[in-house]
């Protein structure tokens, strides 16, 4: 992380986030305060039912909070009366399970968030193929997932997220289902992602994977108990 | 990769699956093609029965449930004949005999100098001349393999074959044409006929003809179109309503099995689903994907089931005794309410898989397991 990047503009704020399950029973995040400035490359971990994911989703807008703030680039997300156009343009997610449409190619994948964003099909299919190319994989493109290793089926994933082109990569357990082989091309590939400029916000468990990250934040009972 | 290509690739994902339920879609449309096709060719044979020839219209007696019944007596014909704006009355007396396989052929007992009434032209020999001489529709000649100068026996009588005519109605075609008063004998019924044919004076008012007849003669009922053949025959009736309600049926099967198809699809694809929605996807987008799939599958069901169904109504006239009552009539509205039925069913076997999946959250999608 250059010292340029630490005095970005903070892209990502949560004020005291809470969620909370079952009518208030399960308390899946208890006071969350974090900040990720623009370009960073950022690891929460935790054991697993700490809230790391429920997080995840909450920064991504694929959930709410109960209670609390959360601001991505600029806008609080409670104001958001349209969050599918957030999740298209403002963020990429890649899950532990890559979950590829199978009967469709690597490029067709790639597609897919295209469909819902005004891009001509030329454009879809040039920018699949660059992305592709991105992530090593323009020679695989026209191969189904299943013709592809899961290594890189996960690069497939990572291409799809960032088919909109958005500034923040929100990664849940990408490696969770790789070899140690597959992993580090992973987390080689967010680096460099992170070196173009990208915000990158890791989910993991795994401690090695995490040291990758300029910042670790770590996660117990919904809450940060340590920052390094 | 355009969105329509995406829905087309979802429906190829469980090969098998889709093909059974395209299979039990198009058995409901082959269903209804199929009643539909019978039903168009008996109402068009029935219409060539009442609507022959020079005819207008035609009279039978009120009341009845089948044409067959219907017994007017003969002078009825002179009587409607003076009535004004009516140029020719035609009785006709209908009978039905076993002939060679087929055991429903029809005789016209008709006097020789109507026959032009019936619309017969003549294509071989002569019209009848005397009692013992008959003519043959050109379908049944050849059925038959008999022409003229050829003997035919009826109720152990021997007729000859003065000639052969052709009407272009099946009935007729596939029928008999003999003396009025011959018929009349072997039938028992003397005095009687079962239809008049009117043929109406040029500028004539049908409707106000029509209305006068029914108002003098109460035992009697025009019919002037293909919509009144109800009047006389109730069995025509019951087997729309027949038809009708197997169609309904079938398409009510097909549809719960298309709705089981998405239902069973949506769980399979819970988690893809959250991806979708993850990645921008809107709900609306995600409905529209699932009904478009839903919609695709029965679009094959009717090609399918169109195909099914008029291979199945071919072999049904493979049979003898069938071919002999029933000409299928094939219309373009038959196979397009075929269409609108499977895009109906589409739709609307659809729509709650679709809703269901459109309501998904995304993180519970994506947490499901």
């Amino acid at each position: 992380m250059s010292e340029a990047k630490g005095m970005a503009n903070v892209i990502i704020k949560t004020r005291n986030l809470v969620k909370t399950f079952e009518g208030g029973l399960i308390r899946a995040l208890n006071g969350v305060n974090i900040e990720v400035s623009e370009g960073q490359f950022i690891a929460i971990m935790g054991p697993s039912g700490c809230g790391k994911s429920t997080l995840l989703y909450i920064l991504g807008g694929l959930d709410s909070s109960t209670s609390g703030e959360v601001t991505v680039d600029d806008v609080a997300l409670c104001t958001v009366r349209n969050l599918d156009d957030f999740r298209a343009r403002k963020v990429g997610f890649v899950f532990q399970m890559h979950n590829l449409i199978p009967v469709l190619t690597a490029r067709e994948n790639v597609q897919i968030p295209m469909l819902e964003t005004k891009f001509s099909k030329k454009e879809r299919n040039d920018k699949s193929e660059k992305l592709l190319a991105l992530v090593g994989l323009r020679e695989r493109m026209n191969f189904v997932p299943t013709k592809l290793s899961g290594g890189e089926r996960q690069r497939v994933a990572v291409a799809r997220a960032l088919a909109n082109d958005p500034k923040i990569l929100l990664a849940d357990e990408p490696t969770g289902n790789l070899d140690s082989v597959s992993s580090h091309d992973i987390i080689r590939l967010f680096q460099g992602l992170n070196k173009d400029g990208r915000t990158i916000v890791l989910v993991t468990h795994d401690k090695e994977i995490a040291e990758h990250a300029n910042i670790i934040y770590h996660m117990q009972d919904g809450k940060i108990i340590e920052q390094k | 990769m355009r969105f329509l290509a995406l829905i087309f690739k979802n429906i190829l994902r469980r090969k098998t699956r889709s093909a059974f339920t395209i299979f039990g879609i198009s058995l409901g449309i082959a269903t209804i093609i199929a009643l539909g096709t019978v039903m168009n060719g008996m109402t068009t044979s029935m219409e060539g029965i009442l609507k022959s020839g020079a005819a207008d219209f035609s009279i039978a007696q009120s009341g009845i449930a089948d044409l067959s019944f219907s017994k007017i007596d003969e002078n009825r014909t002179s009587e409607i004949q003076e009535i004004d704006g009516v140029k020719k009355a035609v009785g006709v007396l209908i009978g039905i005999y076993p002939v060679g396989n087929n055991p429903y052929v029809m005789i016209w007992g008709v006097s020789v100098e109507d026959l032009q009434m019936l619309g017969a032209s003549i294509l071989n020999g002569s019209a009848f001349s005397g009692e013992n001489e008959l003519m043959l529709g050109e379908a049944i000649s050849k059925e038959l393999g008999k022409t003229v100068g050829d003997k035919l026996v009826l109720r152990e009588e021997e007729f000859a074959i003065a000639g052969i005519f052709q009407t272009g109605a099946i009935y007729q075609d596939r029928g008999l044409a003999m003396s009025l008063d011959k018929l009349q004998e072997l039938e028992k019924k003397e005095g009687y006929v079962t239809v008049i044919y009117v043929e109406l004076d040029e500028g004539a008012n049908l409707e106000i003809v029509c209305k006068q007849i029914e108002e003098n003669f109460s035992d009697l009922v025009t019919i002037k179109s293909a919509s009144e053949l109800g009047k006389v025959d109730k069995g025509l009736e019951i087997m729309d309503a027949v038809s009708l309600a197997v169609s309904v049926l079938a398409v009510f099967i097909g549809g719960v099995g298309v709705t089981n198809t998405m239902m069973m699809s949506i769980f399979e694809r819970t988690r893809e689903i959250g991806i979708l929605r993850a990645v921008g996807w809107k709900r609306r987008r995600v409905l529209i994907m699932i009904l478009g799939e839903s919609v695709l599958l029965c679009v094959f069901s009717v090609l399918v089931g169109s195909l099914l169904g008029v291979i199945g109504v071919k072999l049904l006239m493979l049979e003898p005794t069938i071919r002999g009552i029933l000409e299928p009539l094939f219309t373009f509205e038959t196979f397009i309410r075929a269409f609108i039925v499977a895009f109906a069913v589409g739709l609307v076997g659809g729509l709650y898989p679709a809703y269901r999946a459109s309501k998904l959250s995304p993180s519970e999608a994506l947490r499901y397991e």
